[in-house]
């Protein structure tokens, strides 16, 4: 039984692993375009209007965001440190407005070039120092000005000295000005366009000769393959904890702390609820199947079952919870207990509880009976039908033992793999519970989170909902172990 | 074992467990025992306040406490109007003529969606600047009943001199710091103390915010173009600026004092160093620990992200403050249905309805606490236990068209647009009312709006014979419009892209395709969401495009209109506009500073948009604001709301300060 069950524990870390990959590539898949992140985010508000004072944002100020989140490195591999002058030569030609090329797709590759950091440093200056490439030396320029800036945020407070910051500092203060201006016009070459070229090259050139050591990148550059990505970036602040939300501006997992706790007591009662009432209800149709109770039941549940949540949830609200001009409501409208609920004492704390919670639970539950019963059902009338239960009839054993102590064990191993699924099923009826009746638990959470665009709570949100999922499946394993004696023997 | 042996365990178990959660709440319970004591307390002192509040007024004004006021009317400098002038004070004097002592007293509460912090400098979310506009005050301010003239704020006097490139503020005297919730523990006993407020305060706010190590590249934007904030005394800033531009004007005024005595410092009371400093205000501990402080009329209360954020009266305002004790702002119901419900329930005292939820509540009568609409009566929502009102925001919206496709570039066909386009039939029947058609760029209820022009009203026969005249006829009978160009004969077909989310927009484009359609022209429809709208506009890649446009009171042309952003990658000129004199005038708007003159500019400037038409400008967007309005019990009825409906600037009606809780 232990083997069992520490085969098990160890089959969930590649699945786990396997899903956060996964999760993670389709979140990456969908990072808003860096433009859109750089313009400060502009509101939905308003159905398709935009703020007509806003002014164009600072670039170099975005950096120490793009690096605090990872967002600033390729997702999986990343081969920086391979550019060479010649790549580079290609990468700054490709910047080129051209007939064709949409300017929002030039312009998303200007913004990767910018924000690619110091490895793109090197080449940038062996371009600026060639002669011969003088078109491009507007935008190489440029390039050079951003990827040879050191962002700081305030993690690094703790990281450097003080004078190590403020030479850090002084260094970034001293890349100023330095961008030769160029004049980029569709299908016709870069073009320098700049009084102080000569003055602006030198600069540049200057910087590069005195910390030149801080940009040679050639032996970082096999580590950085796997090390400096975003996957990687990822990972270590969700195994240490500090996987930052921009939009709490908290630790996610100091967000989900506070709101794991409601969702997954509602989980609990929901699934304790649906199995009670729908487990007996199948027994029962499966003992009087075809009789007239049966088909009610069986015809009320399926008009339940296609009952979208949203909807019960809106119409529930609405007629249940909403002080109508004669007369208070007859439930609550939000929340799972009531404003003063802590001076009251624990029985009737208990009770406003459950006053709270009845009607999401109903939402959560009504539409699983109708699965849950007719699987319950089905199964049951399969065992019935199978020659022990005849042989055991035969021999005369009444019928409640023959269900209640053969069949229904048999038919409870199909039972047990749909309880763990189940689970995940109801995490996602969770968002729309918790929405309609203002729950503060994961689901809203969830829900904000994708709404902001919030990666990085997205993803904490998604470990715990794979957490609880894998837990549903270990119990779900145990139970199999319980109700199903060949694997206690096969494992001893 | 048998049944009762299990049945008498469980019981047992079930009392453990109840037990257990019973012990588990009582130092929550003792905690909040201890809290409410101390609320009690302070509300005590507050009362007393109030009390001296009241017999100032009455010492004041005699025995009369109805409205007036200081300020208003009275022996003031002829100069002091207002109206920005060079080499003289000209703030209005302070105006606390609204507040009115009887009025005193309750809590509002509305839903507000949570800022994620408070720091002035870092958060740049419209929420984040009305909880600090509450907390902090500015240099100089506005009534909402004259947005464009500034009266005193912080500063008693305001000087502009050098040609409006530098500005000289006098301090009020006695302001100090509010002092933090958490200077009571003595972990934090150095923040225990008074701060007055001095021109370093302001100092340090340009300051971080020109700190390259500060992230609020927003604020870096607009601020780009001041040279310096100096502390000259203790009680004058002074700021100058490196070019004339109107903005700089409003900037200037609006400037807010930064609390250095908090900021500059580290959770233990050492000063940062000038290296840590700009990092450490990225994430600074104050903010960690959700608080804020400012000079301004209330204390923030309790901030819990997400929750609920709540101010109270600062008792120690150098102003009279305004009626409410404590605002609350209800940050957790963010869906729109649990919202109309909590209104409904009485958890907020005013809130919006979205059009569809007007058309169902008040136009259908689902909802019978509010009052029919009235045809001829504007004001007839005011009689139901719900109130409502047709409320205007500072928004418009309109349809593009990209002014080099070879469909567009005439202003012959776009003329014919704006002819074949319902707009009046579309505000009535799609937004049910709410709206007025736009006529040009400026918002009608900005003085600088052109009354003189006279809209092109629906008329498919001038809108036909427009194009006829442009050259679009159906030459070869299969009722679509075509014409000749460069040799190859090109069908009046295009496609007009929109935003996705809009219902609305889905409807009227349809009204639309079928008017064109008569015509002889063909429009499809094609819908995007926000961001690859954002692309459309950026790529200018778009025959047609629906819009909407935000503004403040103030105007400037030269990011929406001037020719040398036609051609520039990611400009809003998506239409590609371009016109000498426009240009020409919208550079001159930019460093006019005498409003006739301004009026004066705008004005042409909007009868040369109309002339050449680059949009289809629709409507100027309107909702429906709802407040309560009757009592039942828990002084929960608003009052004051009509009156901001009726006499104050229509973009600046809900001024939610300036109402007052029902006592009884």
């Amino acid at each position: 039984m232990l083997a069992y069950l520490i085969r098990r524990v160890l089959w969930m870390i590649p699945t786990f692993l396997i899903i956060l990959i996964i999760n993670f590539g389709i979140l990456r898949l969908q990072r808003p375009p860096l433009s859109y992140e750089m313009s400060g985010g502009q509101s939905q508000e308003e159905a398709g209007s935009r703020d007509a004072e806003k002014g164009q944002a600072n670039l170099k100020n975005h950096l120490g965001r793009l690096k605090r989140t990872g967002n600033n490195l390729p997702s999986l591999i990343n081969l920086r440190g391979f550019v060479d002058k010649d790549d580079m030569i290609e990468i700054l030609e490709d910047l080129q407005s051209k007939t064709g090329v949409k300017e929002s797709e030039r312009y998303e590759q200007e913004l990767e070039l910018m924000i690619s950091g110091h490895m793109s440093v090197e080449p940038l200056v062996e371009i600026l120092k060639d002669e011969s490439l003088k078109s491009l030396h507007g935008p190489a320029s440029q390039a050079f000005m951003m990827c040879a800036y050191t962002p700081l945020n305030y993690e690094d407070r703790f990281e450097y000295s003080s004078e190590e910051l403020g030479e850090i500092q002084l260094r970034n203060k001293s890349l100023a000005d330095m961008a030769i201006n160029y004049t980029n016009e569709i299908d016709k070459a870069f073009k320098v366009d700049d009084e102080n070229y000569e003055s602006k090259r030198e600069n540049i050139l200057n910087y590069y000769q005195r910390h030149q050591s801080i940009y040679v990148q050639s032996e970082r550059r096999w580590g950085a393959i796997f090390g400096d990505t975003g996957f990687m970036v990822f990972m270590g602040k969700l195994f240490t904890g500090k996987l930052w939300s921009e939009t709490k501006k908290r630790y996610v997992f100091e967000v989900i702390a506070e709101r794991w706790q409601v969702t997954l007591w509602l989980n609990i009662f929901s699934i304790m609820i649906a199995w009670g009432i729908a487990i007996p209800l199948g027994i029962r149709s499966a003992r009087q199947k075809g009789t007239l109770e049966d088909k009610t039941t069986t015809n009320i549940l399926f008009f339940l079952w296609s009952l979208p949540s949203f909807f019960i949830g809106s119409l529930l609200l609405h007629h249940l919870c909403t002080d109508s001009s004669t007369g208070a409501a007859l439930f609550p409208h939000r929340g799972l207990s009531s404003d003063d609920s802590l001076w009251y004492g624990t029985l009737r704390y208990l009770l406003d509880i459950a006053y709270h919670g009845l009607l999401p639970l109903i939402v959560l539950t009504y539409a699983s009976f109708t699965v849950l019963s007719r699987y319950m059902r089905s199964n049951l009338l399969e065992q019935l039908n199978a020659d022990y239960v005849r042989t055991a009839r035969a021999k005369g054993a009444n019928e409640d033992k023959i269900v209640y102590g053969h069949s229904l064990r048999n038919s409870m191993i199909t039972m047990v793999t749909l309880g763990a699924g189940l689970i995940s099923e109801l995490f996602a009826g969770f968002i729309i519970v918790e929405t309609i009746f203002t729950i503060p638990g994961l689901g809203l959470l969830l829900l904000d989170a994708v709404l902001q665009e919030d990666a990085p709570l997205v993803m904490g949100s998604a470990v715990i909902s794979v957490t609880l999922l894998m837990v549903g499946f270990l119990i779900a394993d145990v139970l199999y172990a319980v109700v199903d004696p060949r694997i206690r023997s096969q494992y001893g | 074992m048998d049944k009762g042996k299990i049945t008498l365990l469980v019981i047992i178990a079930l009392l453990l467990a109840i037990q257990i959660l019973d012990r588990s709440r009582e130092p929550e319970q003792m905690l909040a025992f201890a809290e409410r004591i101390e609320e009690s307390q302070e509300s005590l002192r507050q009362q007393q306040v109030e009390f001296n509040i009241i017999v100032e007024a009455i010492k004041e004004k005699g025995i009369e406490l109805t409205g007036g006021g200081k300020g208003e009317g009275g022996h003031v400098d002829p100069l002091r109007d207002g109206k920005p002038k060079l080499y003289a004070n000209f703030l209005l004097p302070h105006n606390d003529g609204h507040f009115n002592p009887t009025y005193v007293g309750g809590t509002l509460k509305v839903y507000q969606s949570s800022p994620k912090g408070l720091n002035p400098i870092v958060e740049n979310s419209a929420t984040a600047s009305d909880a600090n506009g509450y907390i902090n005050d500015s240099l100089c301010s506005f009534h909402p009943r004259h947005p464009q003239l500034w009266s005193e704020g912080l500063a008693t006097s305001c000087i502009i001199s050098d040609d409006y490139l530098t500005y000289t503020f006098y301090l009020r005297d006695e302001v100090y710091w509010q002092v933090p919730e958490i200077a009571k523990k003595s972990e934090f006993e150095w923040l225990n103390k008074k701060v007055p407020l001095t021109a370093n305060d302001f100092v340090a706010t340009f300051e971080t915010v020109m700190n390259p190590d500060v992230e609020c590249p927003q604020k870096k934007a607009y601020w780009d173009d001041m040279e310096s904030v100096t502390a000259l005394a203790n009680n004058i800033v002074q700021v100058k600026w490196k070019v004339k531009v109107y903005t700089s004007l409003n900037t200037s005024m609006s400037i807010s004092p930064l609390p250095r005595h908090i900021y500059s410092f580290n959770e233990k009371g050492e000063e940062y160093s000038k290296e840590e400093y700009g990092l450490a205000m990225n994430k600074h501990w104050f903010d960690e620990m959700r608080q804020a402080v400012g000079v301004g009329a209330y204390v923030l209360d309790e901030f819990t992200p997400d929750k609920v954020i709540s101010f109270k009266r600062n008792l120690d305002y150098w102003g009279r403050g305004y009626h409410f004790d404590r605002i609350e702002w209800e940050g957790l119901v963010k869906d729109q249905d649990p919202q109309l419900v909590g209104f409904k329930n009485g958890d907020v005292h005013a809130h919006g309805l979205s059009p569809t939820q007007f058309k169902s509540e008040v136009l259908d009568r689902n909802e019978p606490r509010f009052a029919a609409r009235e045809v001829n009566n504007p004001k007839a929502g005011r009689a139901g236990e719900f109130a409502w009102e047709q409320v205007r925001s500072r928004s418009y919206s309109y349809i593009g068209w990209n002014m080099r496709s070879v469909l567009f570039n005439d202003k012959l066909v776009r003329r014919a647009m704006t002819y074949a386009f319902p707009k009046q039939r579309i505000i009535d029947e799609v937004y049910y009312g709410l709206g007025r058609p736009q006529v040009a760029n400026v918002h009608p209820d900005s003085v600088y709006y052109n009354p003189n022009i006279k809209d092109h009203v629906f008329d498919l026969k001038k809108a036909a014979a427009l194009l006829d005249e442009a050259g679009w006829k159906d030459s070869n009978g299969d009722g679509i419009r075509d014409k000749l160009i460069n040799g190859q004969k090109k069908d009046f077909e295009f496609t007009i892209k929109y935003y996705a989310s809009s219902v609305e927009w889905d409807s009227t484009l349809i009204i639309f395709k079928n008017q064109l359609r008569e015509i002889g022209v063909v429009m499809t429809p094609k819908s995007f969401e926000w961001k690859e709208l954002l692309r459309v506009y950026e790529d200018k890649d778009f025959e047609a495009v629906s819009g909407g446009w935000r503004f403040g009171l103030e105007v400037d042309f030269v990011q929406l209109w001037h020719s040398k952003y036609a051609e520039e990658p990611r400009s809003s000129n998506h239409c590609g506009f371009k016109n000498k004199r426009a240009d020409e005038i919208a550079e001159k708007l930019r460093n006019t500073f005498d409003q006739e003159e301004r009026i004066k500019i705008a004005k042409e400037f909007q009868e040369i948009i109309f002339e050449e038409q680059p949009y289809t400008f629709f409507r100027s967007g309107e909702g429906i604001f709802i407040w309560q309005n009757t009592d039942k019990g828990e002084n929960n009825k608003v009052l004051g709301v009509e009156e901001g409906l009726d006499t104050y600037h229509p973009l600046y009606s809900r001024e939610k300060l300036l109402w007052h809780l029902s006592k009884e």
